[in-house]
């Protein structure tokens, strides 16, 4: 039983993956369509980063002792100043990691 | 660029993250162990859902004699976030052969996605940008499968790194941050940032995907601002 529910689990979430680029959404979209999927980046992965954050720790919000969204913060900073992947995130895990043992 | 160097590309963009990645897996694979799912049953679920967070509350579920029903639909929930990624990569994607379209829906993932779309977004003129998103995706794949080996051999002895899971978001902002050039995808952000705190307060389980559209339907309906400015 317990395969079966692995393999259900396994089919549904492929089918997720796969129905939009199965062909049933013609490549050809209007330009309008297709500037509204610019935003599915920045809508999708901002929540994961919040949530990651742990801004809400059971039903609580948990601000002032949250190392880990100072150091996004700073991170943030680092990335609007430089544009770069690596010292955004070199920069923004020594923030932690100093904050954290402070 | 020949298709190598992009496939190359893909692979050593994504390599940062596996810093993340890897403790991710190991944990994964302790709490399937925990949970009384056989060595093999643990393993495989890696390749079959091959979806981090969801095997997690597969997992978690189990180990809590959940009813199977509820543990297929929380996958679902928890993995339906994929089928925006999937929406954005048919611009991109919509002209390969099904066998490409079928390996490369496999391999997106959270963060193949994040760093594969950049590039799309950046270079959407080159007809060979699929081996970027098939690099950072097996890249990903490989890793996945070797950090959950770790961690079903591992057993109880699970050391401390839970401060490394951290680089994945900071990937994330790096990833973003460029990309909000306009006031409408500033809203995006915004919008969903903070409907994903009123989401997971509610207790909704489909938090991921409500915050991602109220974020979408935001960006769209504050466009026109972007015209003006």
């Amino acid at each position: 039983m317990i395969w079966s529910l692995i393999i259900l689990c396994g089919v549904i979430t492929f089918l997720i993956r796969f129905i939009p680029l199965s062909g049933i959404f013609s490549s050809d979209l209007p330009l309008s369509v297709k500037h509204t999927f610019r935003y599915i980046p920045l809508a999708v992965l901002t929540p994961i980063i919040v949530n990651d954050l742990s801004i809400i720790e059971n039903n609580n919000f948990f601000l002032i002792e949250n190392f880990k969204l100072y150091a996004a913060l700073i991170s943030i900073i680092v990335s609007i100043i430089w544009n770069n992947v690596l010292a955004t995130i070199s920069i923004g895990m020594a923030s932690f990691l100093i904050l954290s043992n402070i | 660029m020949k298709k190598w160097q992009i496939f190359k590309q893909g692979v050593l963009q994504e390599l940062p993250l596996q810093l993340g990645v890897f403790p991710f897996g190991i944990i994964y694979g302790v709490m399937a162990i925990e949970s009384g799912l056989t060595f093999l049953q643990a393993l495989l679920m890696s390749s079959i859902i091959f979806g981090g967070a969801s095997q997690i509350a597969f997992v978690q579920l189990l180990s809590n004699s959940t009813p199977y029903g509820v543990i297929v639909t929380t996958v679902a929930a928890i993995n339906s976030r994929h089928l925006l990624y999937s929406i954005s990569m048919v611009e991109y994607l919509n002209k390969l052969s099904l066998s490409w379209r079928v390996t490369l829906a496999y391999l997106l993932t959270d963060e193949a996605y994040a760093v594969s779309i950049r590039k799309f977004i950046n270079h959407s003129d080159n007809s060979i940008l699929h081996y970027h998103l098939l690099g950072s995706g097996m890249t990903l794949f490989l890793s996945w499968q070797i950090s959950t080996l770790f961690g079903v051999w591992l057993g109880n002895d699970l050391p401390e790194f839970l401060d490394l899971q951290f680089i994945i978001p900071l990937t994330f902002i790096a990833i973003i941050i460029p990309m909000i050039k306009s006031k409408s995808t500033l809203i995006t952000v915004v919008s969903s940032g903070i409907s994903v705190l009123i989401f997971k307060n509610l207790d909704i389980n489909f938090w991921i995907i409500l915050s991602g559209l109220t974020g979408i339907l935001a960006g769209m309906a504050s466009s026109r601002w972007d015209k003006k400015s």
